[in-house]
């Protein structure tokens, strides 16, 4: 019987290495071909379906935006309106249906599509109104404020490892930054320059909320009683 | 004609965690194996699994989803059917495939195995229906194998004591607050991709084990345990020195020895022996007092009945009852991270020893006991004896081995001989 000697514990007579340490195992007298103590052969597991639910989505969104824009068309009606519960649907699908049937999709693709799914809707609803000045000039910079707050956010939350108080935490610096972010595109847009009001309000509610959790963060005392409070 | 309604069964407190757990990456699975002495006849284990399913109705089982609770209503597909082993045992159970069966069946070479959901029952349940399966699959080899000692008789009709929510049943006055426990020592690896699972067995013999264990006055569990302690203490001293965490088990406890019942669905509490580092350095002497002595303070009627009464007053509240499963389903889960996989560093299960008939006796040659994958990349220890063998295993979906390897080495140098197999 072979024994590793690193671990000095007995092992298969067919093991080429331990398989605790790795060492190899030397046998002066190879022993004849045994069948293996467990089994080689891997189970067959076939990926959970999730094609009949996007199926049936996807049919309900295509038979709601088929009939709306069938309305559109018999219906007399200068207004567009079949094209925002196209658009509508579009987006719906993209943020629910996509994920179902490419389940391995890398986050930040997703976000990406998630993101331009958006920018897809409001720029239909441009069209429709003849609004290309405002899709342009302010929808666009607002998505990308929007944009670039999701991304830092889920790069901060990736994998669900931060405590419920460091994710309270960021998900307010991000309320607070999209919120100037967004009276900075609306200034820019009507009077050509940044002038704070309403967002700087925001941004000191943020504070100050932020500032006891900041305080309850650091104190460990004080933390262990939130959590014990709180049942968290 | 009156058309008969399917009949329908709640499930008990811990059935209902274990059902909400369930996803792609995971479900409470364990398994038991018995080594044969003579290569597996598929057609007989198959006839043998015909005759036993009958007799126990708890395990010909499938989950429901309700629109408040999961519940189960029994499964009559055909089958459940014996099938090939494989080389990753514990594979998540899913509830609508594969029949909706929720037990599994295996051969290899001169290995039977058996896979259990834990919603169905719990190890010692489990090894009461594996009991009587190997004595049925003898017999279907011509063996003259005896009912009685443990082995039920598979013409009786199932008894009604066998199918009891023993939870419901003890559930006392008094409940316990629900404390939060603190994070401890997680020792998680680098994770595998998904469906390989690790598998490494210990054997060394039961005499030697309970020679050593006789030494420091403990019982054989509690000597494991402390062994395995050491060893995560030693991972952490390695991996982490400057936040000593407490290092703690979750062991489960059979509670049928406690509050006396039939029941083959689960009936288990779990403990949670632990070793604060920050306190100080601890010798192996003083781990073992320390885990010799919280088993002795901490396995009590009272203490575990108040714990269970807890789970059972939560499946009984009114409000908690009308909340859909898809709000509460969630919350299960992320409050069994909070209590049920953040407090302990490694399970720990001793079934203790696998007693069958005389006449059983000569075709088993051992018993193997595997704990399926945990939520995290780290492993698993369970052990079970028969004979004079001890089997341990740890199992996990992590690549490193440093706890078996540590844990085994320890053993060694105690002086207790080990053989090691593994999938790996």
């Amino acid at each position: 019987m072979p024994y590793c000697v690193s671990c000095g514990v007995e092992l298969n007579p067919n093991a080429k290495v331990c398989p605790l340490c790795q060492t190899p195992v030397w046998h002066p007298s190879p022993p004849p071909p045994a069948a293996p103590y467990f089994p080689t052969q891997p189970a067959v597991v076939k990926p959970a379906s999730k094609r009949s639910l996007a199926l049936i989505l996807t049919s309900m969104l295509v038979s709601v935006s088929f009939c709306c824009g069938l309305l559109n068309l018999l219906l007399p009606t200068r207004h567009p309106w079949g094209l925002y519960v196209i658009g509508g649907a579009m987006m719906l699908w993209i943020w629910f249906v996509l994920p179902l049937l490419a389940r391995g999709m890398p986050m930040f693709l997703r976000l990406t599509l998630d993101v331009a799914a958006v920018g897809v809707y409001v720029y239909l609803i441009a069209l429709g109104v003849h609004g290309q000045d405002w899709f342009y000039h302010l929808a666009l910079p607002i998505l990308a404020v929007a944009c670039v707050v999701v991304f830092c956010l889920s790069f901060l939350l990736r994998g669900g490892r931060r405590s419920i108080l460091t994710s309270a935490m960021l998900c307010i610096v991000a309320a607070a930054l999209f919120c100037l972010g967004v009276e900075v595109c609306v200034d820019w847009y009507l009077r050509g320059a940044w002038t704070p009001q309403w967002s700087l309000i925001t941004l000191v509610i943020c504070t100050g909320l932020l500032i006891p959790l900041l305080v309850i963060r650091c104190v460990p005392l004080l933390r262990e009683e939130v959590r014990r409070r709180f049942s968290l | 004609m009156k058309r008969e309604r399917p009949r329908w069964y709640k499930l008990d407190s811990a059935g209902i965690l274990y059902s909400a757990l369930q996803t792609e990456e995971y479900s409470a699975t364990y398994r038991f194996a018995a080594v044969m002495a003579e290569p597996v006849d598929p057609d007989a284990l198959q006839r043998a699994v015909d005759r036993t399913m009958p007799r126990f109705p708890g395990f010909a089982m499938r989950i429901r989803h309700g629109v408040f609770w999961h519940y189960l209503e029994p499964n009559h597909a055909p089958g459940p059917f014996v099938r090939p082993d494989v080389s990753d045992p514990c594979q998540p159970f899913r509830f609508r495939e594969d029949g909706c069966w929720l037990i599994r069946f295996y051969y290899y070479e001169r290995r039977i195995s058996i896979e259990v959901f834990h919603a169905l029952s719990d190890g010692a349940g489990a090894l009461t229906f594996f009991r009587a399966l190997l004595a049925e699959y003898l017999r279907q080899r011509g063996h003259e194998i005896p009912v009685g000692n443990g082995v039920l008789d598979l013409d009786e009709p199932p008894r009604r004591e066998e199918q009891e929510d023993a939870y419901s049943r003890y559930a006392g006055p008094h409940t316990d607050r629900l404390r939060r426990m603190p994070k401890t020592f997680s020792n998680t690896g680098t994770p595998e991709p998904f469906y390989t699972f690790h598998v490494t067995m210990g054997f060394v013999p039961l005499d030697r084990l309970k020679e050593q264990a006789g030494r420091y006055k403990v019982s054989v569990t509690e000597y494991l345990a402390a062994v395995l302690l050491q060893v995560l203490l030693d991972q952490q001293e390695k991996k982490n020195p400057h936040r000593k965490r407490q290092v703690a088990l979750a062991v489960p406890i059979n509670l049928r020895t406690l509050f006396p019942t039939q029941t083959l669905h689960n009936f288990i509490m779990t403990v949670r022996p632990f070793i604060d580092p920050a306190l100080g350095d601890y010798t192996f002497q003083e781990i073992i007092a320390q885990v010799h002595h919280f088993m002795r303070l901490h396995v009590n009627r009272q203490e575990l009945q108040s714990a269970f009464t807890r789970n059972v007053r939560f499946t009984r509240n009114r409000l908690l009852r009308l909340v859909p499963i898809f709000l509460k389903t969630p919350v299960m889960s992320r409050n069994y991270r909070r209590q049920g996989v953040d407090p302990f560093s490694c399970t720990f299960t001793n079934p203790g020893a696998f007693e069958v008939p005389d006449a059983m006796r000569p075709h088993i040659q051992r018993m193997e006991v595997v704990l399926g994958q945990a939520t995290v990349p780290r492993c698993h220890c369970a052990a079970i004896s028969y004979g004079n063998t001890m089997e341990i295993t740890f199992a996990g979906t992590q690549v490193e081995t440093d706890t078996e390897r540590d844990f085994f080495r320890f053993l060694v140098r105690e002086g207790i001989p080990v053989r090691i197999e593994s999938n790996r």
